[in-house]
C-alpha cells in the first residue's frame, strides 16, 4: 500500500502541491488527471523523491520517508521499491535495449548476469520487442523506446510503477502500441499510478481516477463517476475542454 | 643557405632515441591529468565544501600561468619542500634521488589536470538530466550513476576535446628540455649543435611531432567511432 500524507512542495513563490493526501491499494491502477500546472507530475515525482517535497510523508508498506531531508538510505530504499516510466523515455543511450533492462537487475538488485539476461529478455518479449534486444535506443522508434522503458520498470518487480505521461512525447500513431502494453500489465495486478491525458485509457484501465487542479486533489472516484457524474465544477470544466464530444450514449 | 636534406634523415634517426622520453611525458601527464581533472570537475560540480573552492583556485591558477612556469616552480620549489619535510622528520630521503623526469611528470600532470577538468566538466554537463533521473529511479546510488551512466556518456562526448588536450601535452612536453630532460626537442638541439646543422635537425623534429600528432588524431577518431556506436541510427 502506498500512502501520501500532507505532501507539499513550493517552487519559488508558487506552491504546486498543497498538503496532498492519497492512498493507493495494492494492485490498484490509479490515473491522475488535471490541467497542466496542476501538480500531478510533481506529485508523482515526489513518490520516488526525484522531487523532494518540502513537507509530508511518503509511505510504501512499512517504509516511511519524511520531509525535505530524509536519510540517503531511506531515499535509496524508496527507489528500490518503485520504478518510473518517463515522458521522454530516458533510456540509457549507451546501452542496448537488453542492457537497459538488465542494468537495474545486475547493479541494484545484484542478480547474476545470466539470470538477469533471461528475465530481461522475457520482459522485452512481453512488451513485443523480443527481436530488438541488441538495438540501441537511437535505433528504435519512440513507441519502441517507451516499451523498453516499461520493460525496464517491470523487470525490477517494484511495488508500484509510476507512469509520467508515458505517451505525451509520442507520435499519434505510436500511442496505441504503448497504451496496449500498459493495459496488458495493468490486468496482471501490478500497482500503477499513471499521469496521462489519454481519457479513453483512463476510462477502461483505471480502478480510480484522481482529478487534480491548483496543487490539490479536487475529487477522486471510479472512472464512471468522474467521467459521467463529476461532483465538482472544476472537474466538469476540465473534462469538457478535453473531451468536447457529448458524454452520453444513445 | 645550404640545406643538407640527407641530414634531416640522419637527425631523424637520432631523434628516435628520445622518442620514449617524449611519449612517457605525454602519457603520464595525460593519464594523471585525466584522473585529477575528473576529481576536480566532480568536486566543483557537486559543490563539495572546501574541496570545491580549492579546486576552483587550482584551475584558475594553473590556467592563468604558462606551462613552463609550472615546470620551473615544481623544479625549484619541490626540492625545498621535500628536503625540508625530510630533514624535519629525520628521513634519509632527499630530493636529489628524484629523477629529472619525475619533476616533469609532476608539473605537467598538474597542468593537464586543470585543463582536463574543464573538458570533463563540459562533458558531464552535456549528459541529459533524464539519464541521471532514470538511473536514480531504478535505485542506483550516486557513485553507480556516475560510473555506469554519466562518465561513459561524458567520455564519448569529450573525446574530441580530450584529443586536443593530448596533442597540447605532446607539444608542451618539449618544454622539458629547460630542465635538461632529453626529449625529442632537446635531442634535436644536441644533434644540431654537434653537426652545426640546426635547420635540418629541427625540420626532422617537426616532422616527427607531426607524425605523432596524426597518430593521436587517428586513434582518437577510431575511439570516437567505437564509443559513439550507440549514437548512430539505423539498423545494426
Amino acid at each position: 500500500m502506498i500512502q501520501l500524507s500532507g505532501l507539499s512542495k513550493t517552487f519559488g513563490t508558487q506552491q504546486v502541491l498543497k498538503e496532498i493526501d492519497l492512498t493507493v491499494d495494492k494492485g490498484e491502477v490509479v490515473v491522475i488527471l488535471g490541467p497542466s500546472g496542476s501538480g500531478k507530475t510533481t506529485m508523482l515525482r515526489c513518490i520516488n523523491y526525484l522531487e523532494r517535497p518540502d513537507a509530508g510523508e511518503v509511505r510504501i508498506g512499512h517504509l516511511a520517508v519524511q520531509g525535505k531531508h530524509p536519510s540517503r538510505r531511506d531515499i535509496h530504499q524508496l527507489r528500490q521499491r518503485t520504478a518510473m516510466v518517463f515522458q521522454q523515455y530516458n533510456l540509457f543511450k549507451h546501452r542496448t535495449a537488453l542492457e537497459n533492462v538488465m542494468e537495474g537487475l545486475t547493479v541494484v538488485q545484484r542478480i547474476p548476469r545470466s539470470e538477469a539476461r533471461e528475465i530481461s529478455a522475457r520482459m522485452l518479449e512481453k512488451v513485443g520487442l523480443g527481436s530488438k534486444l541488441d538495438h540501441y535506443p537511437g535505433q528504435l522508434s519512440g513507441g519502441q523506446q517507451q516499451r523498453v522503458g516499461i520493460a525496464r520498470a517491470l523487470a525490477l518487480n517494484p511495488e508500484v510503477i509510476l507512469f509520467d505521461e508515458p505517451t505525451s512525447a509520442l507520435d499519434p500513431e505510436l500511442v496505441g502500441e504503448v497504451l496496449e502494453v500498459i493495459r496488458r500489465i495493468a490486468r496482471e495486478g501490478i500497482t500503477m499510478i499513471v499521469v496521462t491525458h489519454e481519457m479513453g485509457f483512463a476510462r477502461d484501465v483505471a480502478n480510480r481516477v484522481v482529478f487534480m487542479d491548483g496543487g490539490v486533489i479536487v475529487e477522486e472516484g471510479q472512472p464512471e463517476e468522474i467521467f459521467q457524474r463529476p461532483r465538482e465544477e472544476r472537474t466538469r470544466q476540465f473534462l469538457q475542454r478535453i473531451m468536447p464530444e457529448p458524454n452520453y450514449s444513445i | 643557405m645550404n640545406l643538407d636534406p640527407s641530414f634531416i634523415w640522419t637527425a631523424g634517426l637520432s631523434l628516435l632515441q628520445a622518442l620514449p622520453e617524449t611519449l612517457w611525458i605525454t602519457f603520464v601527464s595525460v593519464a594523471a591529468g585525466l584522473v585529477i581533472g575528473t576529481a576536480v570537475a566532480l568536486c566543483r560540480m557537486y559543490h563539495i565544501p572546501v574541496l570545491s573552492q580549492l579546486s576552483a583556485g587550482y584551475v584558475a591558477f594553473v590556467r592563468g600561468t604558462p606551462m613552463l612556469m609550472h615546470l620551473l616552480l615544481i623544479y625549484f620549489g619541490l626540492p625545498v619542500l621535500i628536503d625540508g619535510i625530510s630533514s624535519a622528520m629525520g628521513w634519509s630521503f632527499t630530493s636529489a634521488s628524484i629523477p629529472l623526469i619525475g619533476f616533469v611528470w609532476i608539473a605537467f600532470s598538474i597542468t593537464a589536470g586543470a585543463y582536463m577538468s574543464e573538458v570533463v566538466r563540459a562533458g558531464i554537463q552535456a549528459v541529459d538530466k533524464g539519464q541521471v533521473e532514470a538511473a536514480q529511479s531504478i535505485g542506483m546510488t550516486t557513485i553507480q550513476t556516475l560510473r555506469r551512466i554519466i562518465l561513459p556518456q561524458a567520455l564519448s562526448v569529450s573525446l574530441p576535446n580530450l584529443s586536443n588536450s593530448v596533442i597540447g601535452m605532446l607539444h608542451g612536453s618539449t618544454l622539458a628540455y629547460t630542465i635538461s630532460v632529453v626529449e625529442i626537442n632537446a635531442q634535436a638541439q644536441i644533434v644540431a649543435a654537434d653537426n652545426w646543422k640546426y635547420f635540418e635537425a629541427y625540420i626532422a623534429a617537426a616532422i616527427l611531432f607531426w607524425v605523432l600528432t596524426i597518430l593521436i588524431e587517428r586513434i582518437s577518431g577510431w575511439l570516437e567511432y567505437r564509443l559513439n556506436a550507440y549514437q548512430r541510427g539505423g539498423a545494426l
